[in-house]
This record gives C-alpha cells, structure tokens and sequence, in this order.
C-alpha cells in the first residue's frame, strides 16, 4: 500500500512540473547559458557601466557606455555628402536651390528605387504616387500628398529631399529609414510617376525610364 | 395631322428640354463630386471632421462666398489677412492648406453644392460573423480513454470472479485470489507504464531545453502585428528594414512608429480580444507610444528637451521582449536569407501578418535549419541564359554536371550550406 502511495506522489510530482513548465510567456530554461549568452555587447542587449563621468557640465553622475555613434564629420563608404541646411521654414525654403547630385539612374538602380518606394512610401502614397495607399483610402491619415498634381510636378527635387529627411506637416522624418542616396532616388522615382512636368523650371522628369517600371 | 405633329413635337421639345436640363444638373453635380475627390478629399470629408474642417454647412461658417474664392486660391496670404482666416489656422494648425489656384469659380460653387447635398452613404451591416470557436478535444478524448481503461478494469475482475464461482461450482477450490494491487501482472504493467511516462517527459524535455517554440512573451505596449501588417498592409521591411542590410531585423526605433502615429491617434478597428477574453484598448496603447516617444497629442509637438539629453523630456526607448533567441554559438543573418536567399519572412516566423500577439512560430533548433537547407534550392546561375545569381559562376563541377544532367538543382546543401563552420565558429 505504501509502495502505491509513492509511486502516485512522484508521478503527480512528475506532471505538476511537466505542466507547470509550459508557461508561454517565459523564456524557458537553457543548458550552459555561458555559451548560450554572449560576453560581448550583442544588439539591443541592456548594458551597464561602473564608470561615471566627471565633468559636471555633463551631469556628473551620467554612467559612461561606449558610444557606437560614428565620429562627428565621417562618411560612410560610397556615402552622399551631409544635407546641411537647417529643419525649419528658411531652411524649407532654401531647399528649392539644392540639385539632385545623382545623375540619370540606370534601370537596376530605378528598380531599386521602386522597390525602396513600395516599401516606405507607397503605404500612404500609392504606388502610383497618386496619393491614395492603404493608408489613406481607409481615411487613417489625411492631407497626403498626390504627387500627380501639379504643385508636386513644380516642387523642386531639393524641397522633396527636405522634406523626406525631415518630415513634412504629418509626415515624420524618413532618415532613419532611408540613407542620403536612397533619399534622392526616391525624388528621381517620383519624378518618374509624375505627368511631364509643363513648367519651364522644373526639372525635366526622368520619362525616358518610366515605360520600364513595372 | 398638323395639330398632333404640332403637339407631338411640342411634347418631345420640353421633354428633350426637360431631359437636358435634369442630365446638365446631373452634370454639375457629378463634376462636383469628381473635383472634390481629385481636390479636396485627401484632407477634408464633406461631413467629419478630417486633417481639415467638415465642409458641410460651409455657408452658415463663414462670412461669404467670395471669402471662399481667395481662400482657397490663396490661404497663406488670407491667414496674413483675414480675421477669420487666422482664427481658422490657429485651430488647425500646423497644417496649412494648400492652394488650388487653378480651380475656377464655378468648379468650387459645384464642389460647395456637392458637398451640400451630400449624404453619408448607409452605413453596411457588421461584418461576417465570426467562425465557430475552435475546440480542444484532447480533454474529451483523454476522460473517454480513462473511463474506457476503467470499464476494461472492471470487467477483468468480473471476469476472474465468474471464474472463480465457477471452478466453485465444479469443486476446485483455488484458495484466496490475489488482490489486483499485488498481482504481479499489473504491477509489472504499471511499472512499464510508468518508465515510458517518465521517460517520455525526461527526454522531450531534455530535446526542449534551450528551446522556446511557441514563446510569446507579453510586451510592454500591446502592439499587434495583425493589425499593422495584415490589416493595413505595411511592409514587413517598412520596420524592420535591417533585414534587407544586416545580420539584425531591428526592432523599430520609435520614431519610425510616430511616422504614422502622428495622424493615427485612436484604434477604431475590429475589437482586439486577448486570449483570456479582455479587451484591448487600442487607442490607450497609441497613448503609451506617446509617452515612450514624448509626444503631447493635444499641442502636435514633442516635448521641449529642456534636460539637454537630445530626446524630448520624459522620452525613453520602449522595451520590447526579444522572442526569437538563438544562443551565442550560433551564427545567423538576416541579410543572408533576405537579400540573397530571398526567403519570404513568414518561411521562418509563420503568419506574422495575423497574429494578434507575435509567438515564436518555428523550433529554431539545429534540425530544422538543417531541414531547410537541404530542401532549399539555391538561385543557380545559368550561363546559358544569364538568369540567377552570378556568385555561383564558379561552381565549375555543378555546371558540368547540372549539364550531363547527373543533377537537377543546386541546394544549400551543395553549396556547403550544412558545414558545422558555416554557423558555428
């Protein structure tokens, strides 16, 4: 009898662990976490520092961590140079007089601007750029812009550039998302979802690409 | 005759009369409804308010209608001004409207009528009704195979007590039977059962540990895949970009969130349900996002960074619970399989695209990359026809034999897809 009691207890000890250990919401366990976890600094890994800064200017108490920005002034490898002008209405302003640095883009390269286009863009703008995406037919967002109107066929390439780096009335800023170069391409795709521009000032829209996009 | 022609022709004049007349109304009526969609819709409804004010009811609002006509051909130098125009940026403001110069007079008195008359279409019933819960039958199962085993129980020591009677009955006595809890038979039978038990759950939970299929921690803001990019169809990389360029996928820093959450303020989807049955309030959710970002939704502005630490005051980066772990002596890059595998993301995560909750869908044990790899064919580079990817160019002996047609295809595994260095080093 008391065989039977035991064998019972361990069996129900048994599955009350089995079961208890089926939680979703926890990670679960690893055998040897030292070489499961990594002793270098991985992404998104939380740090921490027992060094302290000593310049109280900057907050004296502030823990010091390795700073993975790049140093101020460099440019990444095959890099544009910095967009210099300011995030404010002169600066808006200003960008009318900045050219597009890339020349004509060649047809891979526009294909990968549209690939780019579809990605960040097209959401709300439309993949024909007619301002009518996902996004804006579910009346999520209003006020996008329909870059098929006349207004943004003058619109200068360097005030788009502004406006994609810097975010425009609802729009947020798409540095984060697109580097210097992919920027300016977006401009030369839109100019090639655009009508023929009729204005004698603006630039002339890269048409001859346009039958080649799908 | 004559009279009736006379009369006839009568008729049909004002009936033609009356048809122009009704179908060049229909005209400007219609042609109102198409310039306000070409013009006006992406920011104003004709009855909500949107990005602008409702248009509706235009005439009891403002002071006339000439008001309108240089306002709409020119809102900056009518805020610099009118009175009312002012008023009216100051409400609405940061958005200023832009202008329309070309449209002429009688183009805005067709959208004005238009959005006059409008209707609000009615509204369409609910949409389809939900399907029948699924149900987890393994609890039924599992009571009927108790109750089954427990019949069979029963009917076993019936069985040996008619049998007993019944030697009884023709004069062998077998002495006292040996009650079932020490009949060697059962205890042995127990015993097996119990060792296969047991060491079914130490080995399955020996293969699991380190293993966390099904995961699915519970985030610091409910943020639901479904909703994102399966309802409004953002693109997996409009996120997490750095799959296309690096070993990581990133996890959205949070200004890439306020790229939409700027306009989107409130849920007004499908309800969210959790799965214990509470409801999800969306719009408290975007609330949080406003906290972590330091964004004030009533002033439209982030807040001042008055502590100088380069975010706005009371900013902070949201901290979302990594799910898909891999240990650190495995290597793996999201590039790699994106870029040039061309891998769909849902190969490895499942049907991101409708789940509420993101949940480890894959073992991401070393059999199952395995697996892949070796079923997983390559974008072979054809010489012939120049298709495919031009980095296998210099597998010689895969084209002389994909030639002699000693192979069909090129795998990963071909390609050294599954040496122990490829990941581990």
């Amino acid at each position: 009898m008391k065989k039977i009691a035991t064998i019972s207890a361990l069996v129900l000890a048994i599955c009350i662990v089995f079961v208890s250990c089926d939680n979703k919401r926890k990670p679960g366990k690893i055998y040897m976490p030292d070489m499961a976890y990594s002793r270098a600094y991985e992404t998104y890994a939380e740090r921490d520092s027992n060094k302290f800064t000593t310049d109280p200017s900057l907050r004296g108490t502030s823990k010091i961590f390795y700073n993975n920005f790049p140093a101020a002034g460099t440019i990444k490898r095959g890099e544009l140079f910095p967009y210099t002008l300011p995030n404010d209405s002169n600066g808006y302003k200003m960008s009318a007089t900045v050219n597009n640095p890339l020349g004509t883009l060649t047809d891979a390269e526009l294909a990968e601007a549209g690939r780019l286009y579809n990605i960040n863009c097209a959401i709300c703008h439309g993949e024909k750029g007619q301002g009518n995406g996902p996004i804006s037919t579910s009346g999520k967002i209003g006020g996008i812009a329909n870059f098929t109107l006349d207004m943004y066929v003058k619109m200068a390439d360097g005030t788009m550039f502004h406006s994609i780096t810097y975010g425009r009335n609802l729009m947020g800023s798409y540095a984060s998302q697109l580097d210097r170069k992919q920027r300016w391409m977006m401009v030369k795709y839109i100019r090639s979802l655009q009508p023929k521009a009729v204005d004698a000032n603006a630039k002339p829209a890269a048409d001859s690409t346009k039958s080649k996009i799908k | 005759m004559s009279r009736y022609k006379k009369i006839i022709t009568k008729a049909i004049t004002s009936l033609l009369f009356i048809l122009l007349f009704s179908f060049s109304n229909n005209v400007i009526a219609a042609d109102g409804e198409a310039l306000f969609k070409a013009n006006c819709s992406n920011c104003h409804k004709p009855d909500a308010d949107y990005t602008g004010p409702a248009l509706k009811g235009w005439s009891t609002r403002i002071p006339n209608k000439d008001w309108v006509y240089k306002w709409v051909a020119n809102p900056a130098q009518m805020i610099a001004s009118d009175a009312y125009a002012k008023a009216l940026f100051e409400k609405w403001k940061p958005t200023v409207m832009t202008a329309f110069s070309n449209l002429k007079k009688d183009e805005i008195d067709a959208i004005l009528k238009y959005v006059d008359d409008y209707t609000p279409p009615a509204a369409t019933t609910g949409g389809a009704t939900a399907g029948a819960p699924e149900t987890d039958n393994s609890l039924l199962f599992g009571i009927l195979t108790l109750v089954l085993a427990l019949v069979a129980f029963i009917l076993l020591q019936v069985n040996s007590n008619l049998r007993k009677l019944a030697d009884e009955k023709v004069g062998i006595h077998r002495g006292e039977p040996v009650p079932f809890y020490r009949n060697k038979t059962y205890l042995m039978a127990g015993i097996l059962f119990l060792f296969a038990l047991g060491g079914y759950y130490t080995i399955s939970g020996a293969i699991g540990l380190g293993r966390m299929k099904n995961y699915q921690p519970e985030q610091p803001i409910y943020y639901s895949h479904k909703v994102h990019a399966g309802v409004n169809q953002i693109s997996c990389l409009y996120c997490h970009g750095g799959a296309q360029d690096s070993k990581h996928a990133n996890i959205p820093s949070v200004n890439v969130c306020m790229n939409c959450h700027k306009g989107i303020k409130e849920y007004k989807g499908d309800p969210i349900v959790k799965e214990d049955g509470t409801q999800v309030n969306g719009t408290a959710e975007i609330q949080k996002l406003y906290t972590y970002a330091g964004w004030n939704p009533d002033t439209k502005e982030y807040n001042p960074d008055n502590n100088m630490d380069g975010v706005p005051d009371g900013a902070k980066p949201i901290s979302w619970i990594k799910i898909h772990n891999l240990p650190d002596h495995v290597y793996f890059n999201h590039s790699q399989h994106v870029k040039v595998g061309k891998q769909q993301c849902q190969t490895c995560h499942g049907n991101i695209q409708e789940m509420p909750e993101v949940y480890q869908f894959a073992e991401l044990s070393m059999g199952w990359c395995i697996n892949c790899h070796r079923e997983t064919k390559v974008d072979f580079y054809n010489k012939e026809t120049g298709e495919g990817n031009k980095f296998y160019s210099i597998y010689e002996k895969f084209h002389n034999d994909l030639k002699n047609h000693k192979m069909d295809s090129i795998t990963v595994e071909k390609i050294g897809g599954t040496e122990c260095q490829k990941c581990h080093y």
